[in-house]
């Protein structure tokens, strides 16, 4: 069984009297430790696609199961623990609670565990070294470089362990070099193991990825599967 | 439930810190209403207590009779009186009376020389029955005896008050003083009794009554109040009833007639004062309250904004998996914090206040907090932060997680 399942998964808004038709009818699936980049031009559904499939919204009809579990039942409480145990996010634009520090901002998603403090930390420790910000713990955000923020968004969807990782245009608000970085820091968790499922507009940063899905008016337009990920120079 | 209650505080608390100056002048309200509701009730019922105890060391179950006149009687010229013949008829006829003594006050204040010093003070004439009826007790020499009262013997009593204002030797016995013309003899010195609201109980002096009603020529007029106390046994209710009775039909009072004399308990004083002083505690309480709302509708006004403020950071915490109940309770207990802060705050500022104010008035007694006011005020100020915090609590954990997330 695969990671995620998605049969005839349509999402409409009604914006006034029309009808906007943002996913179509998609069936896709998802494997374990996948590497998948979902493009399209704006518009054209993957927005929507990123919210289904992070839980943060439910399809209008057709079936959505995460890890076995069908999303389509759950209530908003269940969709927040589902959230919190199986998906880490990774936003555009970092999305760090401004007040709390790295280690803060890092440790959040296990308050909603119940985890106690000691152990909260510990684990947001090892998480943040393990994306190369050990000596940044006590920094704000905005005492942290785009790239460095970016990790500790990254650190902070690690910590809980999760079955995805979903990003969302996660080098669009980053330098080139920063970029580059960060991809192969992608690239590295992928070969750890991780999903990653990348929402992105940016050619290069799909030629990552080992799988290729191109949306089009809220439709599969094409899916594509190299035979291994494009090695960085 | 406990992990997140500890939780929320957490955050709530390092909230309210990052925004300290916001925080101070949203909790303002709470704090000025506590303030007043505590300085109100500290120096009330520090009035209160101090009534009590001075009342409780005149003896409870002593009664006051005096004549009394209406103010449009006083205006003809009617004066209603108490005399001799009926405490007479009371000593004879009523029930349940412990002892009973005359009081015979001079007309005016009286003029007392002892050498060169001299003092004004209130002139008493009573019998040796005063001291038991009064609670009164000497620290020198003796009280009115019963034949200083038949020989009209020319000795008296004096309060420590007196005794300092005439600069007499600690120990004055047997020293003589002039009144009004005539020498006394001092045969005792009252103890101390204090001060009851500012007036001083040992400014006083005490003659033997007969001498008293001499020296006044025996007018035929002498309106005489008369003080005494209830047996053990006896109910309060039954001898007031009796000597009502009693006193209207020696006056010859008709059935539509007011009484025309004042039955006084220590205790009924006491019940009169205890109930202004709650009057104006209740009245002074329930203006002041009305501060406490508008400081709630204050700290509900900052927490809806700090909602939409913080509406970016709730979507990310609903997205990192915070439920409905994480965020409800991290927006209540913050509401809750600011409002029990404020009021402890208030509680201090309300508890100086009540002590510099009663401090600050001579002969006041001292401010003094009751446990439930403590209780109350903090219980209210937290009352008031649950029920103004409910609604942005809601109003955040309601936030669907898209549109927090897309808010700029």
């Amino acid at each position: 069984m695969a990671l995620i399942e998605l049969n005839g998964v349509t999402k409409y808004y009604e914006m006034g009297d029309q009808v906007v038709k943002a996913l179509d009818g998609i069936d896709i699936d998802v494997e374990k430790n996948d590497y998948l980049a979902f493009i399209g031009s704006s518009g054209s559904g993957k927005s929507t696609m990123l919210n289904i499939l992070g839980c943060l919204d439910k399809p209008s009809s057709g079936q959505y199961h995460l890890n076995g579990k069908n999303v389509e039942s759950l209530d908003a409480n269940e969709l927040s623990e589902i959230r919190n145990l199986e998906i880490g996010f990774i936003f555009q634009s970092f999305n760090l609670l401004p007040r709390a520090t790295a280690l803060g901002n890092v440790m959040q998603p296990l308050v909603y565990r119940s985890i106690g403090h000691r152990k909260r930390k510990e684990m947001a420790m090892e998480s943040l070294e393990r994306v190369g910000l050990g000596d940044r713990v006590d920094h704000l955000p905005n005492q942290l470089s785009g790239g460095q923020r970016q990790r500790v968004a990254i650190a902070r969807a690690l910590v809980t362990h999760p079955s995805i990782l979903l990003a969302d245009e996660p080098t669009g608000n980053l330098d080139s070099q920063t970029t580059i970085e960060i991809m192969q820091l992608f690239d590295e968790l992928h070969a750890e193991g991780h999903t990653l499922i990348v929402v992105t507009h940016e050619d290069e940063i799909a030629q990552h990825c080992r799988r290729v899905v191109e949306m089009k008016d809220g439709r599969v337009f094409n899916d594509s599967t190299t035979s291994s990920a494009a090695v960085t120079s | 439930m406990l992990f997140s209650l500890i939780e929320s505080s957490r955050s709530a608390l390092a909230s309210i810190i990052a925004h300290g100056l916001r925080s101070f002048l949203t909790t303002l309200g709470i704090v000025i209403g506590v303030a007043s509701v505590i300085a109100v009730i500290s120096v009330t019922q520090g009035m209160s207590s101090f009534i009590g105890d001075t009342f409780a060391s005149l003896g409870s179950n002593s009664l006051t009779i005096q004549s009394y006149t209406p103010f449009e009687d006083q205006m003809k010229g009617i004066r209603a009186r108490l005399t001799p013949e009926d405490m007479e008829l009371i000593e004879r006829r009523a029930e349940g009376i412990a002892s009973i003594t005359p009081v015979l006050f001079a007309n005016r204040a009286s003029q007392i020389k002892f050498g060169s010093q001299t003092a004004f003070s209130r002139i008493m004439g009573t019998t040796y029955a005063f001291q038991d009826v009064s609670q009164s007790y000497m620290s020198l020499g003796r009280f009115i005896a019963q034949s200083d009262n038949l020989t009209r013997r020319r000795v008296v009593i004096i309060g420590d008050k007196v005794r300092e204002n005439l600069n007499m030797p600690d120990n004055p016995v047997n020293e003589y003083v002039d009144i009004g013309g005539e020498w006394f003899k001092i045969v005792g010195l009252m103890e101390a009794k204090g001060e009851i609201m500012g007036q001083s109980q040992d400014d006083i002096v005490l003659m033997p009554y007969n001498t008293m009603r001499s020296l006044q020529g025996n007018q035929a007029r002498t309106d005489i109040q008369i003080q005494l106390s209830l047996s053990e046994s006896a109910v309060l209710e039954n001898v007031t009833a009796q000597l009502t009775t009693l006193l209207r039909n020696a006056h010859d009072l008709d059935s539509d007639e007011d009484d025309d004399f004042q039955i006084q308990t220590a205790e009924q004083l006491m019940e009169t004062f205890d109930t202004v002083i709650n009057m104006v505690t209740i009245v002074i309480g329930g203006i002041v309250s009305i501060s406490l709302l508008v400081g709630g509708i204050g700290i509900m006004n900052i927490m809806l904004v700090s909602v939409t403020e913080r509406t970016r950071e709730i979507g990310i915490c609903k997205a990192i998996g915070a439920k409905r109940h994480h965020i409800l309770m991290q927006f209540l207990i913050e509401a809750l914090l600011l409002s029990l802060l404020g009021g402890l705050i208030g509680l201090a500022i309300g508890y100086g206040l009540g002590t510099l104010i009663s401090s600050s008035i001579p002969s006041f007694p001292p401010a003094s907090i009751p446990l439930w006011s403590v209780a109350l005020a903090l219980g209210f100020s937290g009352f008031v932060g649950v029920l103004f915090g409910i609604l942005p609590a809601a109003k955040a954990a309601n936030l669907d997680p898209i549109d927090a997330l897309r808010y700029e």
